[in-house]
């Protein structure tokens, strides 16, 4: 839990909003390989990954069969058909590559254990990634991914993060790692960048603002129910869209909202905590945290499409804690 | 709109009357009665060993060992599968939390992970069944999770310090259990009595008004953890009625026997603490006329009744999830078969033989103020593949 007077979550997490912070946290990675690789995961996929050039990557859903989020993910094209999928269910990912692998001509490995992952982000994160790397980032576009050196060590930079500011991600080997960490803290060091230690500050109060929902928000809704609908390509196949397409005529059943807490603090809040409309269950909670920027607890739930109504009140568990439906967005 | 055909079906146990007790009543009815039998026995080792810190240390060390061999490194990676604990999670300093937080939800101890990082953990309850027992027990669990801490570090070393800061068992509106890195918090390594220090660093106190009464599993049918996987309520429920006994019965018990000076005083003592208990769970008269209205008892089964001891009996035995029969239900007796194994051994690789003598002499001696002093409970049976548990007339001339 986050709270107001937290005065070193806040300096964290301001560090990203008007400078830099760093902090590792790989995420689970699954190298994807196969001539097949690419007609393989736009099957397994609702976004149409084949578009991504070589070093380019996309965000996707994955869907059940029924049509509902299972993950959701960064699928990032490595080179002539090799792929890493950035997820954090890679055990799961695999099984569920193998139910659905019929006869491409496919493999994939989780390679979690073998790679480190460390990010940088914040306004000035090109900054510390210049002072860090053999070549300067400053053309590398947002969803690219390329080859790069710390000292004489081989690493991937990818531009992107969870964080809602521009922010990169370093990818290195495990045996590196050590290296990479002290050469990130040095260079960060120079811009007053500081290394973030609190998870839910750079796991949920910084995204949560920008609206970046964890597949653990959006399970089992479909990418029509948590505003995804961008990234749905019906003119392919893939698993789960008959479904989906079904789901989509029918409409939403459920809506992923904001929720701005209006109490004081959130501790009788977890995350199945069940909402109320006048009393009666419309919902529940999928998070609750602390938005230094925006100085309010805020969080996502998942309401009935008809309750789901912008500005409407409402109250979530056993002490009828007052809050407001919101947009899930706030900056 | 035309009428339903049926009811509608939910879950919970039917008593013998067919009075309903919802599934939610009927698991926090058997969370605290696993806490009385834990009550119990710990007022064996207050008899046994009248040294606080000598009988404290005992069941920490034993309960400290039982979970370090439980708890291997496959337990261990096990429960990182099962819960979907990410790769970056430092196993060393997080993972005794994440453990215990969800061991706390499955027990209805209702709260809060209050902070969790790489260098400090602190967790917050509003209640505990297990609040009745003692602060021995308070203390035991800090050596159960300096397990889980311990067996996660990578140089075999202790480097977090543990504090039980407060606890409700000791009068606390909170149960607040701090983790903070020995090494980052100049922290001293802990001896089994230094477990319940203050912090290093400040805590956060809830306000009252922002307490919870229940826990998720209850009001929100499911545990969620950090990671977002979740539990059933159906789930923890039966969890809770195998593992529940484990810990603050099967473990304590261990250290328990060994202070006494042979298994006759051990017994002895045993079968005193739940005698007492047993005649005084009814000696209030309108106890039993809640029993009564608990159960649905109809005003044909009079005062002098065994039916009321054997419809209570199966009552605590379906609350616990353990299969049992009825064999006979009249004015003059009652039996119940129960399956002996199951009876002990709730959780199959930590049997308690102590459930059959602790629940034989409680429920013989509640039978006396529930109903009338005519009355007896025994089991017969208790070495075969069945075992019977009678309520009916005998006379005992050395009847205690």
């Amino acid at each position: 839990m986050l709270f107001k007077n937290d005065a070193k979550a806040r300096a964290q997490h301001q560090a990203v909003r008007e400078n830099a912070g760093w902090y590792r946290w790989t995420h689970d990675l699954v190298k994807v390989t196969g001539k097949d690789s690419t007609a393989f995961l736009d099957w397994l996929f609702v976004n149409t990954v084949g578009k991504a050039a070589v070093g380019r990557s996309k965000y996707t859903t994955m869907l059940n069969e029924d049509g509902k989020i299972i993950d959701d993910t960064i699928v990032m094209h490595m080179g002539e058909d090799t792929w890493w999928v950035s997820t954090l269910y890679a055990p799961q990912f695999i099984k569920w590559a193998d139910a659905h692998k019929g006869s491409y001509d496919v493999a994939y490995e989780d390679i979690t254990k073998q790679m480190d992952m460390y990010s940088v982000q914040g306004p000035n994160a090109g900054k510390v990634l210049n002072a860090l790397l053999a070549q300067p980032v400053d053309e590398l576009k947002r969803f690219q991914v390329a080859d790069n050196k710390i000292g004489g060590i081989a690493v991937q930079i990818h531009r992107s993060g969870f964080t809602g500011e521009n922010g990169y991600e370093i990818y290195c080997a495990i045996a590196d790692t050590a290296a990479v960490e002290a050469a990130i803290r040095e260079a960060a060091a120079k811009f007053d960048a500081p290394e973030l230690t609190i998870l839910e500050v750079y796991v949920r109060s910084l995204p949560v603002e920008k609206g970046f929902a964890l597949r653990q928000d959006m399970y089992l809704l479909t990418p029509f129910e948590c505003g995804l609908d961008w990234s749905v390509h019906f003119d392919k196949d893939f698993v789960g869209k008959d479904a989906l397409l079904k789901a989509k005529e029918e409409g939403p059943k459920y809506k992923l909202v904001g929720l701005e807490y209006l109490a004081e603090s959130y501790e009788d809040i977890a995350q199945r905590e069940i909402v109320y409309s006048y009393g009666v269950p419309c919902g529940f909670v999928r998070a609750a945290i602390y938005g230094y920027t925006v100085d309010k607890n805020i969080g996502f739930a998942v309401i009935d499409a008809k309750h789901a109504v912008i500005g409407e009140k409402v109250t979530v568990g056993q002490n009828d804690s007052p809050a407001v439906i919101t947009e899930k967005s706030w900056l | 709109m035309p009428l339903n055909d049926k009811l509608p079906s939910y879950k919970g146990v039917e008593t013998v009357w067919g009075k309903l007790i919802p599934e939610k009543e009927a698991y926090e009815y058997a969370v605290r009665q696993i806490a009385a039998f834990c009550a119990n026995l710990f007022q064996v080792m207050r008899i046994l060993e009248p040294d606080y810190e000598k009988r404290t240390s005992a069941i920490c060390e034993i309960s400290y060992m039982m979970n370090m061999s439980a708890s291997g490194e496959e337990y261990m990676n096990e429960f990182f599968d099962e819960w979907n604990i990410p790769e970056f999670c430092k196993k060393d300093a997080w993972l005794g939390a994440i453990f215990g937080d969800s061991g706390d939800e499955y027990e209805d101890m209702a709260g809060r992970v209050i902070q969790f990082t790489h260098d400090r953990v602190e967790k917050e309850l509003d209640t505990c069944p297990w609040d009745i027992v003692g602060s021995e027990l308070c203390n035991m669990t800090t050596a159960m999770f300096t397990a889980n801490f311990d067996l996660s570090s990578p140089n075999g070393e202790n480097e977090v310090c543990l504090n039980m800061c407060e606890a409700r068992g000791c009068g606390d509106r909170h149960c607040r259990v701090v983790a903070e890195r020995r090494d980052v918090y100049g922290q001293p390594k802990q001896g089994w009595m230094d477990h319940m220090q203050q912090p290093a660093a400040p805590i956060h106190d809830t306000p009252r008004e922002r307490g919870v009464r229940d826990g998720q599993i209850i009001r929100n049918d499911r545990y969620s953890n950090a990671f977002g996987e979740e539990k059933s309520f159906e789930w923890a429920y039966r969890w809770c009625m195998e593992k529940g006994w484990v810990w603050c019965v099967a473990f304590p018990i261990i250290a328990i026997r060994d202070m006494a000076e042979s298994e006759e005083e051990f017994e002895r003592i045993f079968k005193i603490v739940f005698s007492t208990a047993g005649k005084n769970a009814f000696i209030e008269p309108f106890a039993v006329e809640g029993l009564r209205s608990w159960l649905g008892v109809p005003h044909e089964i009079g005062k002098n009744d065994p039916r009321l001891m054997g419809g209570y009996i199966k009552a605590v035995l379906d609350t616990q999830l353990v299969p049992c029969e009825l064999e006979r239900f009249t004015k003059d007796e009652v039996v119940i078969k129960v399956d002996t194994e199951t009876f002990n051994g709730r959780f199959p690789m930590a049997p308690i033989d102590e459930l059959t003598t602790g629940y034989e002499t409680l429920w013989h001696n509640m039978v006396k103020t529930m109903v009338s002093t005519e009355w007896s409970c025994w089991f017969e049976g208790k070495d075969d593949e069945y075992m019977y548990i009678h309520v009916g007339r005998k006379i005992d001339k050395r009847m205690i």
